[in-house]
């Protein structure tokens, strides 16, 4: 479960695009192929997010980029965190929001789901851990035992109530979906761009998707970062289409030791301790994003099972050095 | 669309002018925002940088680098007039493009547009591009001042002042307040920081001293000890393969330092001594910061941050200080770091005293963290270093210090203080003039001496008022004034040129009492020019030309047509009205001073010559500004040039030798075209020249003057 606040990253991307040269050289190869191609980059989520198409039409290409971009920050809008004006946050400090929006409400529904079938391990309401943690790890300590009880009295999937007309929270809870946002942003981004004809595609969220292939015409490669060495791929996803997540112990660690940090269980309030990262493999972004989740809480064996039982989807463990 | 029912063509033609207007009102309003989109930036920023989404709250872009297949942020770059739009010399606010990175250092500053007539018709917009690129490096978090010309040269801090430009102060502290201004307001709303920080003095309450022992300072949490133990290091390298670093056992402490901000008394004081202190803190100078940190830990081991590596007076590669994410400038003073120093009491071993300037921002009221880097290296032959943080959090009370932002009054102020000797120059001629104007029975009725006070004044408005204060008024102002009222509703501009505004507000209360001639005939810097080039031009005899009667009186309404036509394309936000107010050579002659593209230069020598030949003509013809103020004037009180009941019928002599040919036919003044030179009162106060005193004294016969209003 994670309240991220800055979301490095977890995966380096296609990086294949940088050995070609970046963008100018791999624009004259897709000019070879008869296509137009082009990249847009921008901020969301508290990162960066790029997103790379190509297609036979130049005016259409532009236009397919704007409309997937609108579409992530319209998602960004309605179920961020990072935005302080979006319903999220609305819906946190009132505890209340009536008529919530499409996106907010898609999510919410997938994550409550989620946790109903994982037992709790993936749970939406692990937020107020997020200040505790992070205002302890800014003095080197971790949060005190009685506060941390107290903050799990407020913590719990059930307390959330969901129906088309509203969104109810019991008192004291409060919501995330920052575990949940970025693979369903791709998804967003992706449909926005089939729409518009697009066939060739890759999405940079802080999760990754990717469709057809690179504007060259070879696949696209995605590859993994090392959760212990910054900087270096452990491995590479190639042929790479479809959608990916990871989950990892190193993005927003609290410890220099990487034990304590963004994700929570929600039965403890502590991370997890089996694994330092999981990567999954999905036919849709937010099935990607959160089965990474619940795998860093259930570990290897049931997280293992939990994705085993979807189809399309393959996860990839590394375990805790 | 299909318009229902015929429209009258009156009509039609009224809407279709009235939709013209309103299209220049759009178009100029478009001006005053952004004005680049993502193609326009991607030519200041070409890849491999790309130009990310425009910030859909703040106008702000992200220009984005790629590293390793992902982006990361190079720059945030937006236009400073969406942010502060800060009106220039001619009332229109510069818009720059600055690239702002986000640890708040300028990447770029660049001039989009400017109207800045110091730069578009006189020194060229090089200067203009130069002065901008002085920004690159700076950081927004410190206050930045524009010095003189080479004031960077002469000593002035690099990190804090922008060589000036000569001629061309007022626009270059718009610019640099446009710069700063708008970076501040991106920084709050992008990075987090802002305005509190800067100018911020924080400085330690000097008379608050209490004798503490280490102990006791450490358990105050005044002293901070930051120790890592061997297997804190090795948790921290874990994964990397460089866990164990040499023999030993798990608690065995690698690095231990011992940090303290040695300014406040209670702490420096006691950890110095009070000799040592005294000097310290005479070297630092107030406002700056004093950090010690002490290496207790054994000395010969790699993690020691000031063992053999440490450069005497450097910024430390291995420590620094910082405060909200952001690393604080701090460097070794390079005061004798062995020895006598650290008073008794403290663990011997190396130290290091770092000196913070004021002006980097920092903030010691509030927490505060010193980080040590653990370096160890991979590898033999291709070695690769791995860097691990340890930080501690020095959390001190706010009531050691006083803080005090420097900065809370805008930047206006500093111009007026900048510009007190004009400001008093200004303000003794005014005090000079008006008894003598008042007065007239005294200096204005000496025939001998008053001509030689009205040329040794106008000599001083040319050299003082227009080349000296620069306080040439100009009918730019008034065009900024309709800017200002009709669209940017921000009259700050006056603000910035004290000299001018001073002198303005004179003009206008002896507009009221006494009518355009103060300022036209003794305050325009221009129209003393004029004067003196026609005293100076009397041994050549030049005729002046008689300009038949009803020229003249044509003549005399072109200055209002002139005038009306600057304010309407001024009002209709036309571009072309910077240029129609070249009308006007006081920019040439006076603020330039000559030195400019030969046309203008041509044209401003060519009125003074024709002032040769047609005395005054640019004043009492053409000029815009005389004309607004002639029509303002018409609000005067007072009638207060003295006039007999003789004047007129049958005496005709002050009429013919009024060189303005401001007295009618009949004897009456007529104001708006008096420059009030004094000649007429001079003539009326002399009886040996005043005609119907004349005829008195010669008929011997005593004539009672109708009542004179001057005393």
């Amino acid at each position: 479960m994670s309240g991220r606040v800055t979301r490095r990253r977890a995966v380096l991307g296609a990086f294949g695009l940088a050995v070609l040269g970046g963008a100018t050289r791999f624009r004259t190869m897709a000019a070879a192929r008869g296509l137009a191609s082009d990249t847009r980059a921008g901020l969301a989520f508290g990162t960066t997010v790029s997103l790379t198409a190509a297609g036979p039409d130049r005016g259409e290409l532009e236009a397919a980029l704007s409309d997937g971009l609108s579409a992530m920050h319209a998602v960004e809008r309605e179920a961020s965190l990072f935005r302080s004006d979006g319903a999220l946050p609305r819906l946190n400090r009132e505890g209340r929001l009536d008529g919530p929006p499409p996106h907010l409400a898609a999510l919410l529904a997938f994550a409550l789901d989620l946790a109903a079938e994982t037992g709790g391990a993936f749970d939406p309401t692990v937020q107020p851990l997020w200040p505790l943690w992070s205002r302890a790890a800014k003095v080197g300590e971790r949060p005190d035992p009685g506060a941390l009880t107290a903050c799990l009295a407020r913590i719990g999937w059930r307390r959330v109530r969901l129906t088309p007309e509203a969104i109810i929270l019991d008192k004291g809870t409060e919501v995330t979906l920052n575990a949940l946002v970025q693979g369903y942003a791709a998804d967003v981004v992706m449909a926005a761009l089939r729409a518009r004809g697009i066939a060739d595609a890759f999405i940079d969220t802080g999760e990754f998707g990717a469709a057809g292939t690179h504007p060259d015409g070879s696949p696209w490669r995605l590859g993994i970062a090392d959760p212990r060495r910054k900087g270096e791929i452990a491995e590479v996803i190639a042929p790479f289409t479809g959608f990916a997540a990871t989950s990892g112990d190193y993005n927003m660690a609290f410890s220099p030791d990487f034990s304590d940090h963004h994700i929570y269980n929600p039965a403890t309030g502590y991370s997890p301790t089996g694994v330092s990262s999981v990567t999954v493999t999905a036919p849709s972004g937010l099935v990607a994003d959160g089965l990474s989740t619940a795998c860093m809480v259930l570990g290897r064996e049931r997280g293992g099972a939990l994705v085993a039982g979807r189809q399309g989807c393959a996860v990839r463990f590394t375990e805790k050095a | 669309m299909r318009m229902s029912g015929v429209q009258r063509p009156g009509l039609a033609a009224l809407r279709r002018l009235v939709l013209a207007l309103s299209c220049l009102f759009l178009a100029d309003s478009a001006t005053q925002a952004g004005e680049l989109d993502r193609a326009g930036l991607a030519r200041y920023f070409p890849p491999p940088l790309v130009v990310g989404e425009k910030d859909d709250i703040l106008p702000v872009w992200p220009i984005l680098k790629q590293q390793a297949g992902s982006y990361e942020v190079f720059a945030y770059a937006f236009e400073s007039i969406d942010f502060a739009p800060i009106p220039g010399f001619g009332g229109t606010p510069p818009d720059l493009l600055v690239a702002l990175a986000p640890d708040g250092t300028f990447r770029d500053v660049k001039v989009l547009s400017h109207r800045e007539p110091v730069f578009l018709e006189g020194l060229g917009s090089e200067p203009l591009f130069a002065f901008v690129e002085q920004y690159v490096g700076l950081s927004a978090r410190q206050p930045i001042r524009v010095g003189r010309p080479n004031a960077r040269a002469s000593g002035a801090s690099p990190q804090t002042t922008v060589d000036g430009i000569a001629m061309a102060t007022a626009s270059t502290r718009t610019i640099n307040q446009s710069v700063l201004a708008s970076a501040l307001a991106v920084a709050r709303g992008k990075l987090g920081f802002g305005a509190a920080n800067v100018g911020l003095r924080v400085e330690a309450k000097a008379d608050l001293y209490e004798p503490l022992g280490l102990d006791a300072l450490l358990a105050r949490g005044w002293v901070r000890r930051l120790t890592v133990t061997r297997q804190e290091a090795a948790r921290a390298f874990r994964g990397t393969g460089l866990e164990e670093a040499g023999e030993g056992a798990q608690d065995d402490i690698l690095a231990d330092l011992y940090v303290a901000l040695l300014d406040v008394p209670s702490i420096g004081r006691n950890l110095l001594g009070p000799a040592r202190f005294e000097a310290l803190m005479r070297e630092l100078g107030p406002g700056n910061h004093a950090v010690m940190v002490l290496s207790a830990g054994p000395s010969d081991a790699p993690e020691n941050p000031l063992g053999e590596s440490f450069v005497l007076g450097s910024v430390p590669e291995r420590v620094s200080v910082g405060q909200g994410g952001l690393v604080v400038n701090a460097r070794d003073m390079a005061v004798e770091r062995r020895g006598a120093g650290l008073a008794e009491g403290l663990p011997a071993g190396d130290w290091t005293i770092l000196r913070i300037d004021a002006a980097a921002g920092f903030d010691p009221s509030v927490p505060w963290m010193l980080t040590d880097k653990i370096v160890r290296e991979r590898g033999q032959i291709l070695s690769e270093k791995i860097t691990r943080d340890f930080s501690v959090e020095t959390t001190l009370p706010g009531n050691l210090f006083h803080r005090e932002s420097a900065q809370d009054g805008p930047d206006w102020t500093e111009a007026w203080r900048a510009r007190l000797p004009a400001l008093v120059g200004i303000a003794g001629m005014v005090a000079l003039l008006v008894p003598v104007l008042v007065w007239q029975r005294r200096l204005v009725a000496d025939a001998r001496r008053f001509p030689v006070f009205r040329l040794a004044f106008l000599a001083v408005t040319v050299a003082f008022v227009g080349y000296g204060a620069q306080a040439q008024l100009s009918i730019v102002t008034l065009m900024g004034l309709v800017r200002a009222a009709l669209r940017t509703h921000d009259f700050a501009f006056l603000l910035y040129d004290p000299p001018s505004l001073v002198l303005w507000a004179f003009v206008l209360g002896s507009l009221v009492l006494w009518g355009r001639g103060t300022f036209c005939g003794w305050l325009c810097p221009f129209g003393a020019m004029q004067e003196l080039i026609a005293w100076l031009g009397c041994p050549l005899r030049i005729q002046l030309v008689v300009v038949p009667p009803a020229l003249d009186q044509a003549l005399r309404k072109a200055k209002y047509v002139v005038l009306v036509g600057l304010l309407a394309a001024t009002a209709a936000g036309s571009p072309a009205a910077d240029a129609m107010a070249e009308v006007e050579p006081f920019k040439t002659a006076i603020t330039l001073s000559f030195l400019r593209s030969w046309p203008f230069v041509a044209y401003a020598v060519g009125l003074l010559v024709l002032n040769l030949f047609v005395y005054k003509g640019f004043c009492r013809y053409l000029c815009p500004l005389g004309a607004g103020l002639a029509l303002a004037g018409r609000l005067r009180i007072l009638d207060w040039i003295p006039r007999r009941s003789e004047c007129g019928t049958p005496c005709q002599l002050c009429k013919v030798r009024c060189r303005y040919g401001a007295i009618a036919a009949d004897g009456r003044i007529d104001y708006p075209e008096c420059f009030q030179c004094m000649d007429c009162v001079t003539i009326i106060h002399d009886p040996g020249q005043c005609v119907p005193q004349v005829v008195a004294r010669r008929h011997a016969k005593r004539i009672v003057p109708r009542p004179v209003p001057a005393r």
